[in-house]
């Protein structure tokens, strides 16, 4: 189990990396993607299933095909797009600010001797995920509705062509 | 108290049921009616308020909880609750809302469905953040006052309108990256976002744990700082204000800033009564803001730009009132959230005035619009002399208090600072009154007329408040001390 | 072979829940960095997506660390939920801004000043 989360952390950083640093849009999309698919991995190795789920299904799946959509709707050319836009100048430092960033966390946690001991779920392991949800959060449940409104009234007014 | 139940519950169904009906009937018969629905909704809004405010100090409740279609008294049931403080805010929200939907009236010619749709979600938005009582569901209400802001700047899909809203979105969801991270590590420690949670232990942490705390806090107070918009976070505040529609810059700058940051500071101080490093990081945001808000409010040259560089100046002032952690300082805070949305509706009903009769909020075309438009002059009036401290207006009381405050708070330097800053505030309001209603009337405005219907009421509305407010003051200190808070 | 890879990246006092933190600083790192320094709209929302799947992960972690799953499971999905409204929106405003001025690039956002 340790090796899958390990694994798993490892593409999602790498491919969290290669969507900000790809010049191409597109392969860009994917690779959030891909990284969104490895964080469902790891919440599935870690017991949130249905939290995996949504992650695989809604932001791997759903979160693309709007970025691909939107992508396609505003294609320049294939050529163009580098010179442009100059990401691969722009991005060019960011893996030595994470390598720097890196060091410097893991020297940090080791010098100071960080543990997060990871507390036995048994005592939660009754209240089922639906219990949680519908028992305990229904205020965020409202909200939801209401996120879903507002996000409903929001495609409505800027998906219209000029009125 | 059933009646409570009935007044707490309606600040969310009301404005659910008009967002239904909004989209239930053909779009020429509701936007007939759609804009007095929303200024029915304000009333009623203030009205409940009010009611409720003075129904939970008869019965002495500290607070009032209730729920929406379930039952509350389930174990570990999530609740909605109101107190004294939520009820402040739900007074302030309508207020700017009536004032909003009388501007809207002369200013939202087009799409007037989705703008009332998006105002209710807004409204819902606001209410609910401060009827939570517990840090997740602040912050899925804060989105949800978010995502309707953003929309409503772009609603008009003008070049700049979608420009400001997409500098503000990209600010937002840096802001709600810092909240959630903060809000990770306060749900490490504690197991619980509930308000109600003992979170004195958590304070207590020690060893390597506490390192978290520290950056918790440090997140938080950026995350809501890049709500409010307190410098070094306002890059995105004065674009978005300035290029909203003006009824929309209204909600944005008379109430959005403040329930969206504001209360999330108000939040934090009333966890973490007396922790040290809170006050000191609100006294350096709000020293800050204050000074470099009004710096950069003196070389406008946009009506509505310098307007929102001045509310970054006004929160500086708010935050140094939270900062003191003592009851005058808060009820300072609360009395300039208040004033505060008076005098900035009025600066923005009149660059709506301006904008319908003179056609421009450009500085160095306009001028000596005093003769032509007094209404719309003398309520500027009021306006400036109140954001600069000018007894016996409005908002002179709320910075003495503040003032008051720091000072008994050990806090000299920063009230000195802040009382010289008030003659920052008068000089960049002084040239926006000498540029606008003052000196030589171009040839160009020769015809321009005084504004009538809904935003003239408004205008009126609002200086009237501002003068009872500042005259009658020494008889909300008395309401103050007799319920024994001074 | 998972295995071997597991217990050599385990270094003594330093489990993967470090591991997990240490990432999710990085990657919030990468989407701000990405945020600030690029010139497509498009890409600024694929820097805030990156930054949430982290800040996902930062609350999963709190969640097992507390013992409280099932309750970091539901703000997980609350979260997503928004997420995802937030990218809509921001999709939306990016291509109505692409068909005012037939590019994605930011540095045409000039309008406003001062």
């Amino acid at each position: 189990m340790d090796a899958v989360i390990y694994l798993s952390l490892g593409v999602m950083l790498v491919a969290g990396v290669m969507a900000v640093m790809l010049p191409s849009m597109t392969k860009s999309a994917i690779a959030l993607a891909v990284a969104s698919a490895a964080l469902g991995m790891i919440l599935y190795e870690l017991g949130g299933i249905w939290a995996a789920l949504f992650e695989i299904s809604v932001c791997s799946g759903l979160v693309t095909v709007i970025l691909i959509s939107a992508i396609s709707l505003s294609n320049i050319d294939k050529e163009e797009l580098p010179k442009v836009y100059e990401d691969k100048k722009r991005m060019a430092l960011l893996p030595y600010v994470l390598i720097a960033g890196g060091v410097m966390l893991v020297a940090v946690a080791l010098w100071a001797g960080f543990t997060l001991p990871v507390a036995d779920q048994a005592a939660n392991l009754g209240t089922y995920l639906r219990g949680i949800l519908w028992n305990n959060r229904q205020v965020d449940i409202w909200g939801q509705i209401i996120v879903l409104l507002t996000g409903a009234v929001a495609v409505v007014v800027l998906f219209r062509e000029r009125d | 108290m059933p009646i409570l139940d009935y007044i707490t519950v309606s600040f969310l169904v009301i404005p659910l049921i008009i967002l239904v009906l909004n989209n239930l009937f053909s779009k020429q018969f509701v936007e007939r009616i759609n804009f007095k629905l929303v200024g029915v909704v304000a009333i009623l809004q203030m009205a409940l308020a009010v009611a409720g405010f003075s129904l939970l100090s008869a019965a002495h409740w500290e607070d009032y909880r209730f729920s929406l279609l379930w039952d509350w008294t389930m174990e570990e049931a999530g609740y909605f609750a109101v107190n004294s403080l939520s009820l402040v805010f739900l007074f302030c929200i309508g207020f700017v809302l009536l004032v909003a939907v009388l501007v809207a009236k002369a200013t939202v010619e087009q799409r007037k469905t989705a703008f009332v749709n998006l105002v209710l979600t807004l409204l819902l938005g606001m209410n609910g953040m401060v009827m939570v009582r517990d840090l997740f569901s602040l912050y899925v209400f804060l989105e949800i006052v978010g995502i309707s802001s953003f929309v409503l700047v772009a609603l008009f899909q003008l070049e700049t309108g979608l420009e400001g809203a997409f500098k503000y979105l990209v600010m937002s969801s840096l802001a709600t990256v810092f909240i959630l991270t903060g809000l990770a590590f306060v749900f490490m420690q504690t197991g619980s976002l509930q308000y109600a949670q003992a979170w004195a232990d958590w304070l207590s942490v020690q060893g390597t744990a506490q390192l978290y705390t520290y950056l918790a806090f440090i997140l938080l107070i950026s995350g809501f700082a890049l709500k409010t918009g307190v410098v070094p976070f306002h890059s995105w505040l004065p674009d978005a204000h300035q290029s909203a529609n003006t009824a929309v810059s209204i909600l944005l700058s008379g109430i959005v800033i403040k329930v969206a940051g504001i209360y999330g500071f108000i939040v934090l101080t009333k966890l973490f009564p007396g922790f040290p490093p809170v006050a000191l990081a609100l006294r350096i945001l709000g020293l800050l803001s204050i000074v470099v808000g009004a710096l950069f409010a003196l070389r406008q040259t946009h009506f509505k730009r310098l307007v929102a560089y001045s509310s970054v100046s006004q929160m500086g002032y708010i935050l140094l009132g939270l900062s003191s952690g003592t009851t005058l300082g808060f009820l300072g805070a609360m009395v300039h959230i208040f004033n505060h949305a008076t005098f900035k509706s009025t600066l923005f009903t009149n660059a709506a005035a301006l904008s319908a009769q003179a056609g421009t909020l450009e500085l160095g075309e306009l001028g000596g619009l005093e003769k032509k438009m007094p209404v719309t002059g003398f309520s500027s009036i009021t306006a400036f002399l109140s954001t600069a401290g000018i007894p016996p207006l409005a908002g002179f009381w709320s910075k003495l208090l503040i003032i008051m405050a720091l000072w008994k708070s050990e806090a000299e330097g920063f009230a000195a600072v802040a009382l010289l800053a008030s003659i920052l505030t008068a000089a960049y309001f002084l040239r926006l009154q000498k540029k606008v209603f003052f000196g030589q009337l171009p040839e160009k405005f020769g015809a321009v007329t005084e504004i009538g219907g809904s935003v003239k009421f408004a205008e009126l509305m609002l200086s009237a408040v501002n003068i009872a407010v500042g005259v009658g003051f020494p008889l909300i200190l008395l309401f103050f001390e007799g319920r024994g808070l001074l | 072979m998972w295995f071997c890879l597991g217990s050599v990246i385990n270094l003594p006092g330093f489990g993967w829940e470090i591991m997990m933190l240490i990432i999710g600083f990085l990657l919030i790192i990468a989407g701000a960095y990405c945020i600030i320094r690029t010139y497509h709209l498009l890409k600024i929302i694929i820097g805030m997506e990156i930054a949430m799947k982290a800040v996902t992960l930062l609350i999963i972690l709190a969640g097992l660390v507390n013992g409280n799953l099932a309750l970091a499971q539901s703000f997980v999905i609350t979260i997503i939920v928004i997420e995802v409204v937030v990218a809509v929106v921001a999709a939306g405003i990016a291509v109505s801004l692409y068909k005012k001025y037939g590019s994605m690039e930011i540095r045409n956002l000039r309008k406003l000043k001062g």
